[in-house]
């Protein structure tokens, strides 16, 4: 086994390991915390993709922006600590169902599959460049779009979290 | 290092995600799986764009991270908005599957 | 590249709603607590939008480097989320002040949520048709929580959000799947290459996440659960535009992918396609003739009405695309009509909404009455109005795709809808009642009303007038 391998299979068992317990943990601060070292283990995998753009920006937003503000989500919501995690028996099937036949579907597609035919890694010189003169021109549109969606978010978001003003 | 493992790892980090979004009642974890599924189609763009040699894979990421953060602040306002109304962020009476 | 002259001019609809919607900004961040100006200036926008769509029907373009085709398809759907605006924003003010959460973001994110709708009509790649359907989605889920101070609405929008949420991660992952086997997102492209696409079972599997997806968008079952509950809790004119113009842009992104795009005629995604739609038919009636709340009784009729549509999209020939088109424009104005009668009769506190709440309403409010009637009639699909014509074209479409079992079936249940809408009929002109409103009925409220249930006679009486125009773009 090779360098390159042995840091992918570290990586996945972070990202796995990880999300597992963000979905099974009881302690909603485990969750988080978890969370953390997801994000992590996605950005390493971005790096050993030579994705360096964005696995600067995945460390970025994510850690930096949505991360923090899950945090904040559950300390501003304190009761909801060591919360019940029992789910009522009538979900309990269809999600089942559910569930087995999504992972039987994508794990049996892709298991199956042949990859022989995809090239083998080209890889990147450096995609900052590239993406930013991507971005101002064939993908200006989308890069306007997405501007207004933040602006959006902006907006929609102070206006439902604001406190009530004196009765206008 | 072929694509395979990236996409098998993908797949599978998606289903434990999909598992959280459906099995727990807690708002804000709900919201973190749905997180957790997105950083894992994250990696599958990532990595079709690396073994396809095109950078639109990583657009799309870049967009896609864009809109997580658009909707991780919309999300936590609601949940904090309706905490303030009813002191509980379970979501009980919201139950997800609920025919 | 970047963006040139012409590709302004080509998509001016969009364009100027964009503006106004920054106008609509400005004015609310400007003048304080004065949202009477923000109805004003977005009433102003949403109607100089459309029109000038009138003047963009013609043969589509495709602007800003092959991200976007307007004209044509993108134009005529333009007009169909640009009237649901229109006939919200008017129906919304009186709403809003007498449940006294009457504010000026309320515009603002009806206009910036009808921007998401036309890009996802007009999009030409698959990452214009993700951020679209976001764009939309994210003013949506504000406006289902748009009554901060009530818990329904905090739920509401709880439940839309997390479930509108958990559909994005599908519709990314399925985007991912086809551009990982494509090697591109742009849909022309793709189009192209679908022939040898369509025998790979990663691409098969992509398409199917985006079933799953855009399923979740039109309230289909097995993914309608959200939609009854987030109806209910929602302000009601907000509800009247998520099940008609998010509807709408849903189905226009549909049509877009797997009709115009995809040639998915004949393939096992049509059959998939034909089985949701007979749940959606099935479940959608059956549940709707046991509820008692006349809002939750619309939302379950919205998830019938998609199954309807879909049998369209199964089909997926001229005929179905055209008799969506068709459909939608035509759903569109009952449907904000019908919404628009219920928050009219709704009091605070959700008191009011239910069936008994209208018994002998024509006896004190025969307009309101007369107009329920018309609206009742076109959703059950009686003849001289435009619902009619709607299902006969779709359900025709599925016929001549050899799907006949499921115009069959669309029939059928179209006779279980008729109990519950006449329902309502009877018990405003049959049972004596005190149904009565405590406040007059705004004039611009009627006369969104009654824009909407002239439009509903006039596409009655004269279906050929849409259909030939939409025969005439068919495919890209």
């Amino acid at each position: 086994m090779d360098l390159y391998t042995i840091a992918f299979y570290l990586f996945a068992v972070i990202t796995l390991v990880s999300a597992s317990i963000v979905v099974f943990s009881k302690n909603i601060i485990y969750s988080a915390f978890a969370l953390l070292f997801a994000f992590f283990g996605v950005a390493g995998l971005y790096v050993l993709l030579m994705a360096d753009f964005i696995a600067v920006t995945q460390l970025m937003i994510y850690v930096g922006g949505i991360l923090v503000l899950v945090l904040f989500g559950v300390m501003l919501t304190t009761r909801v600590i060591n919360v019940d995690m029992r789910t009522g028996t009538i979900q309990t099937l269809p999600a089942v169902l559910i569930v087995a036949a999504l992972a039987g579907t994508l794990v049996g597609v892709f298991w199956t599959t042949d990859w022989r035919i995809m090239p083998a890694f080209p890889g990147f010189e450096k995609t900052a460049p590239r993406i930013g003169e991507l971005l101002l021109t064939s993908y200006l549109l989308p890069f306007e779009i997405a501007s207004v969606v933040l602006l959006v978010a902006l907006v929609g978001a102070a206006m439902i979290a604001r406190r009530e003003k004196k009765a206008s | 290092m072929e694509l395979q493992p990236y996409l098998l790892l993908s797949a599978i980090t998606f289903v434990i995600g999909v598992v959280g979004v459906l099995s727990r009642r807690n708002a804000i974890i709900v919201f973190m799986s749905i997180e957790l599924m997105l950083n894992s189609v994250n990696l599958s763009l990532v990595a079709f764009s690396a073994f396809l040699g095109d950078v639109t894979g990583q657009m799309l990421v870049f967009f896609a991270m864009t809109v997580a953060a658009a909707e991780a602040a919309i999300g936590l306002a609601i949940i904090i908005s309706m905490f303030r109304n009813k002191q509980t962020v379970n979501i009980d009476d919201i139950n997800i599957l609920k025919w | 590249m970047g963006i040139t002259f012409s590709d302004i001019t080509s998509s001016a609809p969009l364009v100027s709603l964009v503006l106004f919607s920054f106008l609509t900004l400005i004015v609310e961040s400007w003048g304080k607590d004065k949202p009477v100006l923000s109805y004003w200036v977005s009433l102003l926008g949403v109607g100089v939008s459309l029109a000038l769509s009138f003047g963009h029907l013609g043969a589509g373009i495709p602007v800003f480097g092959g991200m976007l085709l307007q004209g044509g398809f993108a134009g005529y759907c333009n007009l169909i989320f640009l009237s649901s605006a229109f006939l919200t924003i008017l129906l919304s003010r009186g709403y809003l002040e007498r449940m006294e959460c009457h504010r000026g973001e309320f515009y603002i994110l009806i206009l910036f949520s009808t921007v998401g709708m036309m890009l996802m009509a007009g999009a030409l790649n698959l990452i214009t048709v993700f951020l679209g359907i976001e764009l939309m989605s994210v003013s949506l889920y504000v406006l289902a929580g748009f009554m901060r101070k009530k818990v329904r609405s905090n739920e509401s929008a709880l439940k839309y959000f997390l479930l509108g949420a958990f559909a994005t991660g599908f519709l990314l992952y399925g985007i991912a799947l086809i551009y990982g086997t494509s090697g591109t997102t742009d849909l022309v492209a793709i189009s192209k290459l679908f022939p040898q696409l369509s025998h790979n079972p990663i691409f098969l599997v992509g398409c199917g996440l985006l079933v799953v997806a855009f399923s979740f968008k039109i309230a289909a079952v097995p993914f309608h659960m959200w939609a009854p509950d987030v109806y209910e809790g929602a302000p009601t004119t907000v509800s009247g535009f998520m099940s008609t113009g998010a509807k709408a842009a849903a189905f226009a992104t549909f049509l877009l992918v797997f009709v115009r795009v995809f040639d998915i005629a004949g393939t096992s995604l049509s059959q998939v396609i034909a089985v949701i739609a007979a749940a959606s038919m099935i479940v959608g009636n059956v549940t709707a003739v046991a509820q008692t709340n006349v809002k939750r009784m619309l939302a379950y009729s919205s998830i019938a009405h998609a199954g309807y549509m879909l049998s369209g999209i199964a089909a997926a020939n001229v005929e179905g695309e055209t008799g969506i088109l068709f459909y939608l424009l035509a759903y569109t104005f009952v449907n904000v009509g019908a919404f628009g009668i219920v928050s009219i009769m709704e009091r605070q506190d959700d008191k009011k909404l239910n069936f008994e709440d209208y018994e002998g309403l024509s006896a004190r409010r025969p307009a309101l009455a007369v107009l329920m009637t018309i609206f009742m009639f076109s959703l059950a699909g009686i003849p001289p109005f435009a619902g009619f014509f709607g299902k006969y074209y779709v359900f025709l479409a599925a016929v001549k795709a050899n799907l006949t079992w499921l115009a069959i079936l669309g029939v059928l249940t179209s006779l279980i809808s008729v109990y519950y809408y006449l329902r309502l009929v009877v018990l405003m002109y049959f049972r004596e009642g005190d149904a009565d409103l405590d406040h007059s009925v705004p004039r611009r409220s009627m006369i969104a009303l009654a824009i909407a249930a002239i439009s509903i006679v006039v596409l009655g009486l004269y279906p050929s007038l849409i259909v030939d125009l939409t025969r005439s773009f068919f495919k890209i």
